[in-house]
């Protein structure tokens, strides 16, 4: 398993590497000089000079890559002109929050999506599953910004419930006020994710009911849960990770969105903030952290399938 | 042609055959022809500034009320339409006209061509539509211009790699080899013989890139990246919609429901005629028949 993984990372070094070229190079293509974008307009001569040091703006352009390129891995991103704070911290604040609404988001997902598929598998063509997938197309189909406002009308607006504007608590400190803050963002991105679920892994259930073994496990008297939960389950989860994978840069798009939503103080938030500033070190910051986060995400999911299917290893 | 022509009224013919297809395809004509035709047709201004009456509620006047500036969110709408049309229309042109080519010649070429380009490509499909678009729009400035470049380069992965799969399966086929013998150039070859045959997938590529299309627009424009104001756009309304939620409930409620609608009716088209092209294929597949061979391969000798 090992070398698939390191495999699967090999492959993912070109897509970060032309990925931070065009990030590196986004200074150079705004109108006006580099330093001017990297340190902004109100920068003092000092500022300037140290700038032009730290990247060694005055050296060729390789250069330049490469001692970017070189405090990039390391977290440094510069300094955000707006707040001349070290771009990494300010992005590290956001981690959390962030973090916590996409997990609540996917729990959200698996508790709607989970028992939709396997209910419409199991009655294929009825008018439940046409119903179920009516529900799937629509949780799909519904862009997420409008579903988050619809929530908020009814949930904050009409009911007041639920507060309209979400700000991050952290659950092992409040578990009741982060729920509160919580519930309506990660309905709101759990349903798409929900959708997936219901479509894909109910087609992934469908193929496998077909095969051989279940109907000897069936007729060997097993119980339809244990047919179902234990060996048809297990076998329809293989291609239905892989599209887990294609759906991950849907779900970190859906993620930003979200945030901006119901102002929540995630990285996606941030990246609105700074690209609103023309903040550029902290713009470059945000856009490759989220692209290495997303490539780890990527890296997780094959990892996950080579846990399920211990033949992946010997293709 | 006119066996173009015929087969193209079969496949429509078989698609407006589901109900789900008719109504979506009736829905997208209306919105189209009302988006088109609104200037003559409905006696509505978008840019208009009722400033007495704004966030009114809907009334006989603003059938579905006014905004903060005191526009008829009726007439935005459907001027919200044409945005969104035209950012689709634009979006799937720049897409199709870089990546249909990319595909073509990677394909068709193989070797370091098709390793260099897919390579590109793989990265281009590998990112997030909407973080490649907005790194973009940083750099380009907020524009309407900007908005749609971002948005059709996000497309063209898709047109490469699946223009691409078609020309691989179809370089191989006697009729492609067979102007290739006659000594057709190979452009000659990738554009009248191999790019007539391999329509359909691309086809249901620009319906379905399409409804990514306005997605993608109207959630720039819900970040505040998109097509900047006064031009009215659905994202854009939401946006403004959404600070206005308390005093104007109803403000966010119509342009989500037109948004919805489309990417709804797009995604259903879409998977209706990649269903009914696919059972087409396995019929001319069985019966051996190149979609359009046979002719290409005579207009190769002449």
């Amino acid at each position: 398993m090992t070398s698939y993984i390191l495999r699967r990372l090999a492959q993912l070094v070109p897509v970060l590497l032309l990925s931070s070229v065009g990030i590196w190079a986004m200074v150079y293509a705004v109108p006006g000089s580099p330093v001017g974008a990297i340190v902004g307009e109100n920068a003092t001569a000092e500022q300037i000079q140290a700038t032009i040091e730290r990247l060694g703006l005055d050296r060729p352009l390789l250069a330049q890559y490469w001692s970017w390129l070189t405090g990039a891995v390391v977290g440094d991103f510069g300094l955000s002109i707006q707040s001349r704070e070290p771009v990494l911290g300010l992005i590290m604040d956001r981690v959390p929050a962030t973090l916590q609404l996409g997990l609540a988001a996917i729990v959200v997902g698996l508790v709607l999506g989970v028992p939709v598929a396997v209910i419409s598998a199991l009655v294929p063509g009825s008018w439940v599953d046409r119903m179920l997938s009516g529900w799937s197309a629509l949780a799909l189909g519904v862009p997420t910004f409008w579903l988050g406002i619809l929530l908020i009308l009814l949930f904050a607006v009409e009911l007041r419930w639920l507060p309209s504007v979400s700000t991050y608590v952290p659950f092992w400190q409040d578990p009741v006020a982060a729920l509160r803050n919580l519930l309506l963002p990660a309905l709101t991105l759990g349903v798409y994710v929900s959708g997936i679920f219901a479509r894909f892994l109910r087609a992934s259930l469908l193929g496998e009911l077909k095969a051989d073994y279940v109907r000897t496990a069936r007729s060997k008297g097993l119980r339809e849960r244990d047919v179902v939960g234990r060996h048809v389950m297990r076998n329809a989860l293989l291609p239905f990770v892989t599209i887990v994978g294609l759906m991950l840069a849907a779900f970190v798009g859906g993620t930003v969105v979200t945030e901006a939503v119901f102002t929540y103080p995630g990285i996606g938030r941030l990246l609105i903030q700074a690209i609103g500033v023309r903040d550029y070190p902290l713009i470059q910051g945000c856009i490759l952290f989220i692209l290495v986060i997303y490539v780890v995400m990527n890296v997780l999911v094959d990892v996950l399938y080579a846990y399920i299917d211990p033949r992946i290893e010997y293709r | 042609m006119s066996g173009g022509w015929k087969r193209a009224r079969v496949t429509a013919v078989r698609v407006l055959a589901r109900p789900a297809a008719a109504v979506s395809v009736a829905f997208l004509a209306v919105a189209i022809a009302v988006s088109l035709t609104a200037q003559w047709l409905l006696p509505l201004d978008p840019l208009y500034q009722d400033l007495v009456a704004t966030l009114e509620p809907p009334s006989a006047t603003y059938w579905f009320g006014t905004d903060e500036l005191g526009r008829d969110l009726l007439a935005r709408v459907i001027y919200g339409a044409r945005t969104s049309l035209l950012t689709a229309g634009g979006a799937v042109l720049i897409a199709g006209v870089i990546g249909v080519p990319i595909g073509l010649v990677a394909g068709y070429f193989g070797g370091w061509r098709d390793a260099i380009l897919m390579r590109v490509v793989d990265v281009l499909l590998a990112l997030p539509s909407i973080l490649f678009a907005m790194a973009l729009i940083a750099v380009l400035g907020r524009s309407q211009s900007a908005a749609l470049v971002a948005v059709g380069i996000t497309g063209i992965p898709g047109f490469a790699r699946i223009t691409r799969a078609q020309v691989l399966a179809l370089r191989q086929r006697d009729f492609v080899m067979a102007v290739e013998a006659l000594g057709g150039s190979a452009s000659y070859n990738m554009f009248r013989t191999v790019l007539p045959n391999a329509w359909s997938p691309i086809l249901v590529q620009v319906v379905i890139l399409s409804s990514v299309a306005i997605l993608l627009e109207a959630a720039l424009a819900f970040l505040g990246v998109g097509i900047p104001p006064p031009t009215p756009s659905w994202g854009e309304m939401l946006r403004t919609g959404k600070s206005y939620l308390y005093e104007a409930p109803y403000y966010a409620v119509l342009p989500g429901i037109a948004l919805t609608l489309t990417i709804l009716s797009l995604d259903t088209l879409g998977r209706v005629l990649a269903s009914v092209l696919e059972d087409r294929r396995e019929i001319v597949e069985e019966e051996a028949v190149p979609a359009n061979g046979d002719d290409g391969a005579r207009r190769g000798t002449a």
